[in-house]
């Protein structure tokens, strides 16, 4: 049986007030009654104003200029009421500390449901429902706060889900979660959108998710539909994605680098896809290559620059964050530092810069107890790049931002412009200098609390999570300057889960899991340590479990970990296959 | 990671306050509110605010809450010991009849100094001052105390049955459950600025006002950003402001909180009766 559209754009248009630039541009759409739609699309290229279309807040909210229709189970959503489509669509969001407003988890899950007039038994009752649905019952009375990111985007789908909409909208809803929380997430909506019959939307790209969630995809960029399909079909386009700055599981990544000619045909979109491909090829393949060449170490063994010796720390609150935490960073190191979120990353560096003392232990920066020195007088040396960029800007222009610490620091005005222009040229902001921090894209806002630091010239930089919030291509710019950075001899260190980014560029990994130190590697044996990233529970690269299938039928180990490497060994496998495999 | 000592908008620990609905509690604020404005005597109004400082202590409200008021506040005291050591002459004297010449000197400046030469400091006017401290410091108190006390949800509901209107308890609801928020935005720019070289610590004060003032620009356009975000996921759950909407808590008023409420104003209209009829509570001093 054909089934039937839920929702359809027919010719959308619409400009935000004072806008000149489409922020969507002749979309045309049909959302089918209980699929699992998957959007995807560069940074900008319209998917949260395409996600808040369908519930009326555009236009209805913000205004501007809206051309053609959207209709959403029947209703028109530019005549419908905001309040009326709501029963209809529920929306989620990226940041979940925004959209839970309430105090505690039943009350938040409650909102909803007073503000539609439902009535309080029919209100107790579907409460109970949504919660039992997210796997948040028994925590009715918790405080939001008090929640993990997970759960709170738990809650927050929760809330929805009470208010039994036909279509469920989420906008990059794991953005801000760790491979755990992703996966669980996207566990949840494939289960919602089964047993109960919800129609799923989201914006997402978690390319490895969506391709095992999504029953199709569509690939937004500019503001324009580009393809509507399957995800085999979307994902299998790699020059599509490419060229919109968006990027493909890292299991289709790797048999697109594979001869046209091999075993099977489509590429494979899924892990599970891809082990079985992988069996195939093994099972015609003859000796297994010689294996791939390991990191260099250069650089790391280098003197000791900062060291965690024995270190505790407990929250006011009683709440232990950081166990017994031994680490020693080398001049020259490329560190990762990994863990679930609350894992104690953020207080583990927060201890380096000396925004925090620890409880018992010492932290040493080249040999000295850093609460000897303030954390102006560290930064210094250690300069910190936000997750947030926002959080960091606070001058009128670039040029003013880069060069405040250095005013600060009281250096003569030469000095002062001479290493400004240095900093602004290596970030390539030169011809932004006159513009205010705030007026610039995200990634651009990045680069210049970057360049802000590394105007202080500081041997070591600290970067947290600088790809969340970021798609691919902003990802990799940002991971193509640690590298520069780190090429010119700096010390870095950078706080992510992203595994799969972070593969081709740490040279080491220490992950972090309830406060302890559980993993601290070179990068390659690291990400190949199964058991010590499953207790952390975090999420190796499928290119990693690609390689690790391998050598389980191979019997020889097989520590690949990017999707070249793999697919390299692979073509080795085969008779006549190219000889280099690793970079 | 920001952390709360308690998590906004939750009561510190389960105490009659606590279970009191939130309008008995508004009475008992109206009521020690009028009674701090009607009394002047130094003994009485420091006898209330050590009574209010007590019961919030008792109820659980954090100390360093409590400390961190007072040390707001110790500039404003400082000022009016001054200003009503030396200046509350007439103000003592239409309470009290004594003349300034009666009144107990302290220290008085030479005659000879220009402007202030002869100006003179009394106890009188000094007990003026503490009585003025007391009755504010029992107001500051009695509101956190009243709103800490409660729970967000059930103010809500509260002032809901008081038909108060749906908007303005939600804006009163949402204010106690963002300004953590804002209060750790604030902590962050400040560390930020910190870890661009900026030792605080070593500043004037001049100067480090100047760093300060940074704050601003960041701080508005983030809260502007996060406030349209909060609207629109409030657009999402079909919040329009309107009062006609179902609860899922209730708020009924119990026994106890008749009782509680009727002794509340009981009390106010005993003062009354004696601050009227037998002048308890007037401005006296032991000198008299």
């Amino acid at each position: 049986m054909e089934a039937r559209s839920l929702a359809t754009f027919e010719n959308v248009s619409y400009l935000y007030p004072g806008s000149e630039t489409f922020a969507l541009r002749d979309v045309n759409l049909t959302v089918l009654e209980g699929e699992f739609l998957g959007l995807i699309g560069p940074t900008g290229a319209g998917k949260s104003t395409l996600c808040l279309a369908f519930n009326g807040i555009v236009p209805q909210f913000f205004g501007g200029r809206f051309f053609g229709r959207i209709t959403v189970a029947g209703l028109d959503t530019v005549e419908t009421p905001i309040s009326t489509l709501a029963r209809h669509v529920g929306l989620v969001f990226e940041d979940p500390e925004l959209q839970l407003t309430a105090t505690s988890v039943e009350s938040e899950v409650a909102f909803a449901l007073e503000n539609l007039q439902i009535p309080r038994d029919e209100m107790v009752r579907r409460i109970a429902w949504a919660l039992d649905a997210v796997g948040l019952r028994g925590m009715e009375m918790h405080h939001p706060a008090t929640l993990s990111g997970g759960e709170k985007q738990r809650l927050a789908i929760a809330a929805m889900l009470a208010v039994r909409p036909r279509l469920l909208v989420l906008d990059e809803p794991t953005a801000q979660l760790d491979p755990a929380g992703t996966q669980q997430i996207f566990a949840l909506l494939r289960e919602i959108n089964r047993r109960f019959g919800i129609t799923v939307l989201v914006a997402s790209h978690a390319a490895e998710e969506l391709a095992a969630a999504a029953d199709r995809i569509a690939l937004l960029a500019a503001g324009r539909l580009i393809a509507v399909g399957a995800p085999a079909h979307i994902y299998a386009d790699l020059e599509t994605l490419h060229r919109h700055h968006l990027r493909a599981p890292q299991v289709t990544e790797v048999f697109a680098r594979l001869p046209a000619d091999n075993p099977g045909f489509a590429l494979p979109t899924t892990l599970a896809e891809g082990q079985e491909r992988i069996r195939a090829w093994v099972a015609r393949g003859v000796t297994p290559p010689p294996l791939p060449a390991p990191f260099s170490s250069d650089g790391a063994e280098g003197p000791t620059v900062l060291a965690l010796h024995h270190v505790h720390h407990v929250y006011e609150d009683g709440t232990p964050a950081l166990r017994d935490v031994s680490v020693e960073i080398h001049r020259g190191d490329y560190l990762l530092l990994a863990g679930q979120n609350g894992a104690g990353k953020t207080t583990l560096v927060r201890h380096l810069l000396h925004l925090l003392e620890p409880t018992a232990g010492q932290v040493l920066f080249r040999g000295q107890d850093v609460r000897a020195l303030h954390t102006g007088e560290l930064a210094r040396h250690i300069g910190y790049v936000a997750q947030n960029p926002d959080r960091q800007l606070f001058n009128a222009t670039v040029e003013e931002e880069v060069s405040f610490a250095l005013r600060a620091l009281g250096m003569p005005p030469a000095q002062v412009e001479a290493r400004t222009e240095a900093s602004l040229a290596a970030l390539g902001l030169g011809g932004l200098r006159h513009r205010h921090p705030f007026s610039l894209a995200r990634g651009d806002r990045a680069r210049v609390v970057i360049a802000a630091v590394l105007a202080m010239e500081p041997e070591i930089l600290i970067f947290d999570e600088p790809t969340t919030g970021q798609d691919v291509h902003g990802a990799r710019q940002i991971l193509e300057i640690t590298r520069q950075l780190h090429r010119q001899g700096k010390t870095v260190v950078v706080i992510s889960h992203h595994l799969y980014l972070l593969a081709a560029y740490a040279r080491r990994i220490v992950v972090l899991h309830q406060g302890q130190v559980v993993l601290d590697a070179p990068t390659r044996q690291a990400l190949h340590d199964r058991q010590a990233l499953d207790a952390a529970a975090l999420v190796p690269p499928q290119a990693v479990a690609l390689a690790q299938e391998i050598a389980r039928l191979t019997g020889v180990p097989c520590p690949c970990i990017t999707p070249q490497e793999v697919a390299g060994y692979l073509l080795r496998l085969r008779p006549g296959g190219a000889a280099c495999i690793a970079s | 990671m920001h952390r709360f000592l308690n998590a906004p908008g939750t009561p510190p620990r389960p105490s009659l306050l606590t279970r009191l609905d939130f309008r008995t509690k508004v009475v008992i604020m109206a009521v020690v509110m009028a009674v701090a404005v009607m009394w002047e005597n130094p003994l009485l109004t420091g006898a209330l605010a050590l009574a209010v400082v007590l019961v919030s202590v008792l109820a659980g409200l954090p100390l360093v809450y409590l400390k961190r008021t007072l040390l707001l506040m110790v500039p404003f005291y400082a000022t009016l010991l001054v200003t009503q050591g030396f200046f509350a002459g007439p103000l003592i004297t239409a309470r009290t009849g004594l003349t300034p010449a009666e009144f107990h000197q302290i220290f008085a400046f030479p005659e000879t100094w220009p402007i202030i030469g002869g100006a003179a400091a009394s106890w009188e006017g000094v007990l003026y001052a503490v009585a003025v401290i007391c009755r504010t410091l029992a107001v500051m108190i009695i509101v956190p105390l009243v709103v800490l006390t409660s729970d967000v949800n059930t103010i809500v509901v509260s002032l809901a049955r008081a038909h108060v209107p749906y908007k303005l308890a939600f804006i009163f609801a949402s204010t106690l459950r963002f300004y953590p928020l804002l209060l750790a935005q604030i902590q962050t720019i400040i560390e930020a600025q910190k870890l661009r070289g900026v030792v605080l610590e070593r500043m004037s004060p001049l100067k480090r006002v100047r760093v300060y003032a940074h704050i601003a620009v960041p701080l508005i356009l983030s809260t502007l950003t996060r406030a349209q975000m909060l609207e629109v996921a409030l657009q999402a759950k079909a919040f329009s402001g309107r009062s006609e909407r179902t609860y899922l808590h209730t708020a009924t008023l119990q026994v106890r909180d008749y009782i509680v409420g009727a002794l509340a104003l009981v009390f106010l209209v005993m003062a009354g009766i004696a601050y009227v009829v037998w002048g308890v509570g007037r401005f006296a001093t032991p000198f008299e």
